[in-house]
């Protein structure tokens, strides 16, 4: 691990900020922890529930992201740093700071349902649609039945990258796939390089 | 089973705005259905006809006769637009489905910066002294007749592009040479009438505030004052650093309010948000512009709205109060947080292509600083101003006042390396 771990948040409302950390977190994929009881053996995942005052009601760990959202409607500055160190710490200790996904369970059959589901209409709808512009958007997990998509090409850092979240992707999946409860865009989108819709100030 | 009632907002954003995330995200909180309206086609339009539409906001007549087409079939009950053009086409929606809004005439003249002054100078709001120049016109001879210090600007471009002080004749020459080429540019020469001519109006020396207002059957309520503590006495008018609360005395700021109502009253506004910019000296407390719309770029992020606690309304974002606004919804609190706030708007460290920007995670550990946002895309070209008018990034800060804010946001700036290549 290198000596500085280098950590920049991107609040996207006061509810939910992206922490995009310059070293991988969890590298087997993407998880997603809904209560301090799902966190439990995630050292990262626990320590962020813990934060006092926050009310942290969900932590999606993927890559060199991390994803959390609370219901304290204060802003971001305490909590964003007493995550930044949550984060450090669990690096530091050398061991995992996120558990791997458990094995398939009754929730995680559902979920692989899901997700083969979700996948189908990506190919066929979602992605031919985004391609127009030059996107791609990657279907990275389903976990209780939360989707998590990364978007890339002409989406990523595009001025409308949520019209198309949610008015977009998000739309069709309550059409298509209705037990789908949430989607959860986990973009780093300050490293997009061609946005298909660049924003100025206006 | 039926579906609770959820009003239906049409939110006019234009595809280059940086408002989307702030507005989209703000009306899910509030549960209300949304309609996002664009100048161009969303690929997922066919997809989902009810929550994506394509208006022509060139043509605001034919942009209501669209929305009156859309609203047949999912009736729409609030309209919010983000920037200058949005918020004429508003209007015109606004009139044509009955909607609470501003009348045509006023969001236009809001727009126009020359249709402003004349309705402000003719209603007897302080405005610098102004005439309307064609770019056609002969700049040697327009310099002799001018007055010294003067302020040259296009008509409607935002973020004070193309906006350039002249103290003698070479240097007005010289400005209006520069502006005439901005507006000879391909994308704006073509966009009417206003884009050959330029504006000349006096220099008027002063501390410069921003007003953040929502306006209420023609009344205003101010929702935030922000000093700009750097002085914007040109030759460009690049902004930097906003802060609230205002520091000048509360005489000032009662005029620069009254001046702010003044403006609205003379231009007709009566619904909605407006941002307005106003000069403070010993004379008075003078209009430079105002506008039918919110603060732009991420801006709004300074502001939150409602103290403490987790009852409605605490934390509440400019733009969930504007989409209440709108919708006729109740607004729990206009009541800025008692805590002093800022922005930076990073300035463009020069000319060339963006590789790289350092120090980010320096400038984000300066104590009181919340956040610093990179919204340049590395490869992307930084213009400097009066030509340019995209700031690489922005800069936030709270604290207990609005000087450790201010410092803060210097302190976070100067931490910030911009790495450069020349353009090909």
């Amino acid at each position: 691990m290198s000596a500085e771990v280098r950590i920049t948040a991107e609040p996207i409302d006061n509810g939910r900020c992206k922490f995009l950390v310059s070293e991988p977190v969890h590298a087997g994929g993407v998880r997603r922890f809904a209560s301090p009881d799902e966190a439990r053996g995630s050292p990262l995942a626990e320590a962020i529930f813990a934060i006092p005052g926050a009310d942290v009601s969900e932590v999606i760990v993927s890559g060199n992201l991390v994803t959390v959202v609370k219901r304290n409607p204060a802003p971001w500055p305490a909590v964003g740093k007493a995550v930044g160190q949550a984060i450090r710490v669990a690096l530091a200790a050398g061991l995992p700071a996120v558990a791997s996904k458990p094995a398939a369970a009754g929730s995680a059959t559902a979920d692989d349902v899901l997700y083969e589901r979700v996948a189908d209409l990506f190919e066929s709808q979602v992605n031919p649609m985004v391609a127009r512009h030059g996107g791609r958007v990657e279907l990275i997990d389903v976990q209780d039945a939360v989707v998590m998509v990364r978007m890339a090409g002409g989406c990523q850092g595009c001025g409308m990258a949520d019209v198309t979240l949610r008015q977009g992707i998000e739309a069709m999946l309550q059409q298509h796939v209705p037990e789908v409860k949430g989607i959860v865009d986990i973009t780093d989108h300050t490293a997009g390089s061609n946005p298909y819709f660049a924003a100025a100030k206006k | 089973m039926l579906r609770p009632y959820s009003p239906r907002l049409l939110l006019l954003l234009p595809t280059v705005t940086y408002r989307t995330v702030a507005f989209v995200e703000a009306a899910r909180r509030l549960g209300v259905d949304v309609t996002v309206a664009s100048e161009r086609p969303s690929t997922f339009e066919r997809a989902n006809p009810t929550g994506l539409v394509t208006l022509d906001f060139a043509d605001p007549a034919h942009a209501a006769v669209q929305a009156r087409t859309f609203a047949y079939a999912h009736p729409v009950h609030g309209i919010v637009a983000v920037d200058d053009d949005t918020a004429v086409v508003a209007a015109a929606i606004a009139q044509e489905l009955g909607l609470r809004g501003n009348p045509i005439a006023a969001a236009a003249a809001a727009r126009d910066k020359h249709q402003q002054r004349q309705l402000l100078a003719a209603a007897g709001v302080a405005v610098p002294r102004f005439e309307l120049r064609t770019i056609a016109a002969d700049p040697e001879r327009l310099a002799h007749g001018a007055s010294y210090p003067c302020v040259l600007k296009p008509l409607r471009l935002s973020a004070s592009r193309g906006v350039v002080r002249a103290d003698d004749p070479p240097g007005f020459v010289a400005a209006f040479r520069r502006i005439k080429a901005i507006l000879e540019q391909p994308d704006l020469a073509e966009c009417g009438d206003w884009a050959g001519h330029v504006l000349v109006e006096e220099f008027v020396p002063g501390r410069e505030v921003a007003v953040e207002g929502l306006v209420t059957q023609g009344s205003l309520r101010v929702l935030a004052m922000f000093d700009k503590p750097d002085p914007l006495d040109g030759p460009f008018f690049e902004e930097t650093i906003y802060v609230t609360p205002s520091r000048l005395t509360r005489t000032a700021q009662e005029d620069i309010a009254a001046c702010a109502q003044a403006a609205v009253r003379a231009l007709g506004l009566r619904e909605g948000p407006i941002h307005a910019e106003i000069r403070h000296n010993d004379r008075a407390a003078w209009l430079i512009e105002l506008a039918a719309r919110p603060i732009g770029g991420r801006c709004s992020g300074a502001l939150r709205f409602g103290n403490g606690g987790s009852g409605l309304g605490a934390g509440m974002s400019l733009e969930e109060l504007i989409i209440r606004h709108a919708l006729g919804m109740e607004l729990p609190t206009v009541e800025r947080e008692h805590q002093a706030s800022g922005v930076m708007m990073i300035p463009v460290p020069g000319a060339g292509v963006l590789r790289e920007v350092r120090g980010v995670d320096a400038a984000q550990a300066v104590p009181l600083v919340e956040e610093v946002v990179i919204t340049m895309h590395h490869g992307q070209m930084l213009v400097p101003w009066p030509e340019g008018s995209r700031y690489p990034g922005f800069i936030f800060a709270r604290g207990d006042t609005s000087e450790a804010v201010e410092a803060a946001l210097r302190a976070a700036h100067a931490r910030l390396e911009f790495l450069t290549e020349p353009a090909d």
